[in-house]
């Protein structure tokens, strides 16, 4: 049996009372692959799409969308804040003579479907005179079918005093290191229930999860007005509640806490080249940047030029530019286990696959959609079309994207003994990159010297900068499959109006040889000079 | 669908009808967005999005909880307070806790402009269409958008508070890169009343960069005299007003902590030229009429002529600290006591120097020394001589945000503008000058357009 959304709502505040949650048509929708949130929705969307057509629209769809968020924030033994958040809309995207239009409201009823369905080709109709090239897609087989992420605790079944107490421990566990003053923790999790119907007759339901945990512990000196931070090195998935459990969060804390305190200690890090070992907390959001962004199509062909930029990739590269080493291999894979950009299909209908797009040092590929692909001669997209919410505008995200591990067992240990003077990189820190992705400066959260193939002790202030070939060719180890880690971002912010996607982006612990590291400590520091030359 | 003050009290009040709790505070929200995006000298994509939203905390003897929804109606309001005070009914107790606030007398500002919040669909086709058309004309490849935003709502407290405000607020930002591109020009405003935005300067400054860019050389990284933009203030520093937190200075974990547990309060820790205040009645920038915690925003001056005037403190902390809450900030207005200059003064005035128009990228490297890194992005200069030599190729900068705006580093100040930061879009104008500071330390090059 299954309720509609509004009826949901009429009832769950009696559930509440219960012992349950949820009622009983969360856990029924769950365990048929997806959630009816509304019992309406096919009949509103066929009113959509038939108003769309109606009206001129060559293609269209719609998304009937329903967003749950809880967070929970605490910091040393206290609670900040718990909340639970609902949103649910849809959003109307229309093809009209070329041009995209685009429409949302929050009022889920057939007469505000026809109103927004109309202000979409409005829109598109008033923007069509200046449209000079007109938007074309590439074809996608119609698909009728549910998915849903694959967790062993759904974390809105979870009562919140069950993640208090899970993060009050964690804080507990850094506030018992001598010389830690603060501990903040959080964790957020993020249900979306998501309706595609296209014009194409594909209809589409889908039931996502994803989870943030994550603490910070920082000691302070007093005296001198010094203090470190080291923040948590796991990093968001697509996982249920069992990820609590499944690693050890108090233990972490406790390590953060006594790395954040030798941090206070530890000498700053002469400027330099240096090789470098990064592991895989670290090096996620290196791929992410210098390698997730550049590939993405629509950068290089100029449309996010506005704002996040385009690409020094260009279309004539593909297969040509040597963008790393030859044991780097980058695949961009959107059915990737704990992975989260993982769908069973994009927000146009189109599967999650998986393709190469970095194979043997070479760039060969791109994050297409179906828009996107048509600009380059292609016949399919890869599916990386995705809006964050049911009032976005739907636009090309970046699929998980995953630098493979050494088909060898290589370990960590066996990188590190082939370095002389170098550094070890833990976490992610400050990043930062020109709007081509080229230059980059990225930064972590612990640093270990590396000497004559041994960790010697910790550094601090260490942030290495390069040039992203440049970088990527000077990778000359990877570690084996038991040094692959799955961290992903749970922000990623692009477009106007900017948008956030979640990805993540699987790797090995690798070395890099000969980089340039400075010091953010001695660095920053014009205007204390007397002169200025 | 933008709710009025009326529609406001209503459903904050009935929201509060269904709260059992000890205390409380309901608010109601409402938004309409419009935009447009161009890339390539074409339309991208345009749409429109309106939205509500309803929120409420609570607390159960001291223990807090909150929730929110999209769904204003009775059941949907109903579930959002029962599950705020199923949450409240597990949580330890809130040891932050402060009474909601009683009345209050709010002084409303003017940041509403009826033909903003209407703007016609043609007209605005017709605005973005006469900006690809100027860059085919001057052979540039124009990119941009254009958003307007309108915000209504607001908030009852169960002892007896009740505030409502509405804004609009209308952007434009243009790209213009060359079409063998070498160069890349952007310029960006923003504006509560579209009648005083000027798409035409905005297009033609984005475009003038990019021409006048082209043939950009690369020199050598190192410590520079600056001249910088209100853009690339505004990157740099537009929130400036909102560091002066009280708490996190007295904790030992800010830029603003001093040895041995003391502060910097009092302290001349910025150039002279320098005044940051916060106003909430400003005509060219006005600011919410309530500040942090709901009570009602003043005028407060963090930094007069270089020193450090006040700390912010939220109710909670003032409270531990018996002081009283800081009514602000609600914005950063940066205006200098000493004379303004043009920009092209300060190029005369500067032997050898960089002008810099925007940076990009900012991220935060050291938060004890307020150091961060990033890139200059769309229009970088050699001044030698009192001119501008050439164009030159992007670098990356490594810089302390306060000892750049250190006594003697701060040379010049021009005249305040509303600008935004380009991460932003616009959406968080601030007012800035132009500044020319004595040494900025750019580390490395970027071949980056």
């Amino acid at each position: 049996m299954s309720f509609s959304r509004r009826e949901f709502v009429k009832t769950s505040a009696i559930a509440f009372g219960a012992a349950a949650v949820l009622p009983s048509w969360v856990y029924e929708a769950q365990a048929a692959g997806a959630a009816l949130f509304d019992e309406n929705k096919e009949a509103l969307a066929d009113a959509a799409l038939a108003t769309a057509k109606r009206l001129g629209a060559s293609s269209a769809d719609i998304r009937i969308n329903f967003y749950r968020l809880e967070a929970v924030n605490t910091r040393e033994r206290q609670v900040l804040n718990v909340s639970s958040g609902q949103n649910y809309g849809f959003g109307v995207r229309v093809l009209v003579n070329g041009t995209w239009g685009f429409a949302a409201s929050p009022l889920v009823t057939a007469a505000e479907v026809q109103r927004v369905t109309t202000e979409a080709v409005s829109i598109a109709k008033a923007n069509a005179p200046y449209q000079k090239k007109k938007i074309e897609l590439v074809p996608t087989p119609k698909v009728i079918d549910k998915w849903s992420t694959p967790v062993e605790r759904d974390p809105f079944t979870v009562p919140a005093d069950e993640k208090i107490a899970t993060l009050l421990k964690i804080n507990e566990a850094a506030l018992g290191v001598a010389g830690i003053s603060f501990c903040q923790s959080s964790m957020a999790w993020v249900n979306e229930q998501k309706y595609l119907a296209t014009s194409d007759g594909s209809r589409i339901e889908q039931y996502l999860i994803r989870g943030n945990p994550s603490f910070s512990a920082t000691a302070v000196n007093r005296a001198s007005g010094d203090f470190q931070a080291v923040n948590s090195l796991r990093e968001a998935q697509s996982i249920g509640f069992e990820y609590m459990s499944k690693h050890d969060w108090v233990a972490e804390a406790k390590t953060a806490a006594e790395h954040a305190v030798m941090k206070l200690k530890a000498p700053s890090v002469a400027p330099g080249k240096y090789d470098l070992v990064l592991h895989p907390s670290h090096l996620f959001l290196t791929i992410h940047e210098s390698v997730g962004h550049p590939t993405e199509l629509d950068r290089a062909l100029l449309w996010e030029a506005n704002y996040a930029g385009t690409s020094f990739l260009t279309p004539d590269k593909t297969g040509k530019l040597q963008f790393g080493s030859k044991i780097v291999n980058l695949v961009a894979d959107r059915t990737q286990k704990l992975g989260l950009a993982t769908v069973g299909w994009d927000d146009e209908a189109v599967p999650g696959q998986e393709w190469h797009i970095v194979k043997d040092g070479v760039f060969v590929d791109w994050q297409t959609t179906r828009d996107t692909a048509k600009l380059i001669g292609r016949n399919k997209s890869y599916g990386c079309l995705h809006a964050d919410s049911w009032g976005s505008v739907p636009f090309p995200r970046m699929p998980n994207l995953s630098l493979q591990p050494a088909k060898e067992n290589v370990s960590q240990d066996d990188l590190i003994g082939g370095v002389e003077n170098g550094i070890l990189i833990y976490g992610r820190g400050s990043y930062s990159i020109d709007q081509q992705r080229y230059n980059f400066q990225f930064g972590g959260q612990t640093f270990w010297e590396i000497k004559n193939g041994k960790v010697t002790g910790m550094l601090r202030d260490v942030a290495y900068q390069s040039r992203t070939t440049d970088f990527w060719g000077a990778c000359d180890g990877l570690g084996g499959r038991s040094t692959y880690e799955i961290p992903g971002s749970f922000n990623d912010g692009k477009g106007e109006p900017g948008q956030s996607n979640a990805v993540s982006h699987g790797c090995p612990v690798a070395r890099f040889r000969n980089i340039n590291v400075l010091s953010t400590a001695s660095s920053a520091n014009a205007g204390q000079m007397e002169d200025d030359q | 669908m933008m709710l009025t003050e009326q529609e406001t009290k209503a459903f904050t009040e009935k929201i509060l009808s269904f709260v059992k709790a000890d205390d409380a505070s309901a608010g109601v929200g409402s938004d309409k967005l419009m935009h447009l995006r161009f890339a390539g000298n074409n339309i991208l994509t345009s749409g429109s999005r309106v939205s509500r939203s309803a929120n409420v905390t609570v607390w159960i003897g001291g223990r807090r909880g909150a929730a929110s929804t999209n769904d204003l109606d009775d059941a949907s309001l109903n579930d959002m307070v029962e599950r705020a005070q199923k949450i409240a009914a597990t949580a330890p107790v809130d040891r932050e806790y402060v009474p909601t606030l009683g009345k209050q007398e709010y002084k409303p500002t003017s940041g509403y402009v009826e033909s903003t919040a209407n703007l016609s669909l043609t007209d605005r086709a017709k605005a973005i269409g006469s900006i690809i058309s100027e860059c085919e004309k001057q052979g540039v490849i124009g990119a941009g958008f254009h958003a307007t935003r309108v915000q209504a709502g607001g908030s009852t407290t169960k002892n007896g508070n009740f505030e409502y405000e509405r804004s609009t607020n209308v952007s434009l930002s243009t790209t213009a890169r060359t079409s063998d591109g070498s160069s890349s020009g952007y310029f960006l405003r923003s504006h509560f009343d579209t009648a005083k935005l000027d798409t035409k300067r905005i297009a033609n400054e984005a475009i003038r960069k990019a021409v006048q860019g082209k043939g950009a050389r690369m020199i050598d990284p190192g410590i520079y005299t600056v001249i910088l933009e209100p853009q690339a203030v505004a990157d740099l520093m537009g929130n400036l007003g909102f560091m002066f937190n009280a708490r996190n200075a007295e904790e030992g974990r800010s830029v603003l902590s001093a040895p041995g547990g003391k502060t910097k309060l009092g302290e001349k820790m910025f150039d002279e030229k320098v005044t940051i205040y916060s106003d909430p009645w400003n005509a060219e920038l006005p600011g919410s009429q309530s500040a942090q915690g709901g009570i009602p925003a003043q005028r407060i001056t963090m930094v007069k002529d270089g020193v450090v005037e006040n700390l912010t403190y939220n109710r909670f902390w003032a409270k531990q600290k018996g002081k009283e809450p800081t009514p602000g900030p609600v914005n950063t207005i940066f205006q200098t006591s000493g004379p303004t200059h043009s920009i092209e003064d300060m190029i005369k005035s500067t032997e050898r120097g960089i002008l810099v128009g925007r940076f990009w990228y900012i991220r935060s490297t050291d938060a004890r020394t307020a150091s961060s890194t990033g890139l200059t992005r769309d229009g970088v200069w050699l001044i030698e001589n009192g001119k501008i030599a050439y164009p030159l190729s992007n670098f990356r900068f490594n810089q302390s945000v306060t000892q750049m705006l250190g006594p003697g580093n701060v040379l010049m100040v021009g005249k305040s503008e509303r600008v935004g930061g380009s991460e932003g879009g616009g959406s968080n104008a601030s007012l800035l000058p132009a500044l020319k500071l004595k040494a900025f330390n750019f580390t490395s090059q970027s071949e980056a357009v």
